[in-house]
């Protein structure tokens, strides 16, 4: 794959890759791409894509409030906290 | 044989602790299957179908008051708030955390050896890997620290290192098994099941792990025909290439006894087989690559140092939390699913899972269940004498075809060569679980389970 090409996908990934990485990573995703070409030989038409293998409706809940008691391990895993608000980088 | 007698006394009491400790550490330092091993000291004797049992569980599966680090520097030291539904039920009936098990990272792998943060090996021999993703499990089953332990198979990844270290590895049914709890690699191929060292540990466990949950909505209700034909008709593949000899001879030997033990087999062709590793890499890289997005070390996780804005923080957590193979994977989703390729790669590999799909339910309207290798050869070594991430892909060729369809599949032991266990598979339609204990129950009387050099149930008496 061109260098070009893999730095705008791993732009997106929001992934930001070294000089040395891009150069591996070219190669090895090149490779799973080229792979991945073999599957214009089969012929597809008139199927349809399967997303689940056996899901077949949507289930929905009730709309009412559930008591959750994980809030403050979840806030206590932040790299970096005030009281219960979460410290990052100055936004502006 | 009364399998959970022998285990249910193990940690009840100090002493017994002790000695349980002796044996896994013993262990240990030279497989390196756990990335936290505490077990518990229950405050009163416990109760249920599993009582005092103890297990391990994967660390990409969360459990209150252990880590969850999915073997990534990113999620490394994090506390899991809460505990996923199937150990939930395995506490409630009685069963007992003993500790987190190494993994390939975020499950990305066929080794344990994409591991950021420790080393698994084989029980067996310590030259070769232990399988992945769920290697340290896998690896701690086989050598008799737990008598089973969970782990999770998006393609192959309970299956295949149950297979490298000689025990049974259940993939189940899409959806039979929540997966609230699990942390999110590829939704629509992965499900949590079980490694153990009986069919009957295996059978016992699924059986309560499973059920709908109103916190995994592609949960379903668990439905079998309950039909399990006395004589099977198993299918066995024709002109499988690739195998290596040990695999290819076991394979044979299965399709042999299976006709001594009364199934009725038949040769049949898998039309789709060429195309269900590509297919497979597609959807479960785009799956990735969207659920790996979350990682950006703002809530939790690994957070560089001195950054001035968001987004070189975001870039930072993940360019240093993450390792090659989950790079790797991120950027290929990331490209399949780029606007302009989506119906070149994304869209077809979807559809080919359609054909897979419909290949299956023809097949399985002439078998009732069908034999296949889980890997085309016994467990590799580590590092450059092994095998290279691409041929592990393509390797993966036996396993990925359960996943794609959501069906339930059993890997099962076939003795040993030159030291190293070799393990086939069984296939079933969705909900049929109970033909693959059956028929693997049946294999088990005509090969012995074996256990590799330093195995030991003495402690336990």
């Amino acid at each position: 794959m061109e260098l070009k090409e893999l730095y705008v996908t791993a732009s997106l990934a929001q992934l930001d890759l070294s000089d040395e990485e891009a150069e591996t990573l070219s190669a090895l995703v090149g490779q799973m791409v080229e792979y991945f070409s073999t599957m214009r030989e089969i012929d597809v038409e008139n199927l349809e894509p399967t997303t689940h293998a056996l899901l077949k409706t949507n289930r929905v809940r009730e709309d009412a409030v559930v008591e959750s008691a994980a809030a403050d391990t979840l806030v206590g895993n932040a790299p970096e906290s005030e009281g219960r608000f979460i410290v990052i980088p100055n936004v502006l | 044989m009364n399998h959970s007698a022998r285990w249910s006394n193990v940690l009840l009491s100090p002493d017994r602790t002790e000695s349980y400790l002796d044996y896994a550490r013993g262990w240990e330092k030279r497989i390196g299957s756990f990335l936290e091993l505490s077990p518990p000291v229950p405050a009163s004797p416990p109760r249920g179908d599993l009582a005092g049992i103890p297990f391990a569980v994967k660390d990409n599966i969360a459990v209150e008051g252990f880590n969850l680090t999915c073997g990534s520097k990113m999620l490394a030291g994090l506390k899991s708030p809460y505990t996923a539904t199937a150990v939930r039920r395995l506490q409630e009936a009685g069963a007992l955390v003993v500790g987190k098990t190494n993994l390939d990272e975020f499950g990305m792998g066929s080794s344990t050896d994409t591991s950021a943060l420790a080393r698994t090996s084989n029980p067996w021999d310590t030259s070769l890997v232990a399988g992945g993703s769920s290697g340290g499990s896998a690896a701690a089953v086989a050598a008799g620290i737990v008598p089973f332990a969970l782990g999770s198979d998006t393609g192959g990844s309970i299956r295949q290192p149950a297979a490298f270290c000689g025990i049974y590895g259940l993939k189940p049914t899409y959806g039979a098994v929540s997966r609230y709890g699990l942390v999110a690699y590829a939704s629509s191929l992965e499900g949590i099941g079980v490694v153990a060292e009986s069919v009957g540990f295996a059978r016992r466990v699924f059986e309560v792990i499973r059920g709908i949950d109103p916190l995994d909505h592609s949960s379903v209700e668990y439905l079998p025909s309950g039909q399990t034909p006395p004589r099977p008709r198993l299918g066995v593949v024709r002109g499988l290439a690739g195998l290596s000899g040990e695999i290819e001879r076991a394979y044979r030997r299965a399709a042999d006894l299976a006709r001594g033990l009364g199934m009725e087999v038949s040769e049949v062709d898998l039309k789709t087989f060429d195309y269900v590793v590509p297919a497979y890499y597609t959807i479960a890289t785009a799956e990735a690559s969207a659920n790996l997005a979350r990682f950006n070390g703002i809530r939790y996780g690994l957070r560089p140092e001195g950054t001035e804005n968001p987004e070189q923080l975001v870039k930072g957590a993940r360019n240093r939390g993450f390792g090659d193979e989950v790079k790797l994977r991120i950027l290929l989703g990331t490209y399949v699913l780029r606007s302009g390729f989506q119906d070149r790669y994304y869209v077809r590999a979807q559809k080919i899972r359609t054909a897979i799909r419909n290949d299956l339910q023809a097949l399985f309207g002439a078998v009732d269940l069908l034999l296949l290798p889980v890997f085309p050869t016994a467990a590799f070594k580590h590092g450059e004498a092994g095998l290279t991430p691409f041929q592990q892909k393509l390797a993966d060729r036996f396993t990925v075809t359960a996943n794609l369809a959501g069906i339930p599949a059993l890997s099962f032991p076939m003795g040993s060569e030159a030291g190293a266990p070799l393990g086939l598979q069984l296939l079933a339609p969705a909900f049929e679980e109970e033909r693959l204990f059956r028929a693997a129950e049946s294999f088990a009387e005509a090969v012995p389970l074996e256990h590799p050099p330093g195995y030991s149930e003495e402690w336990r008496s």
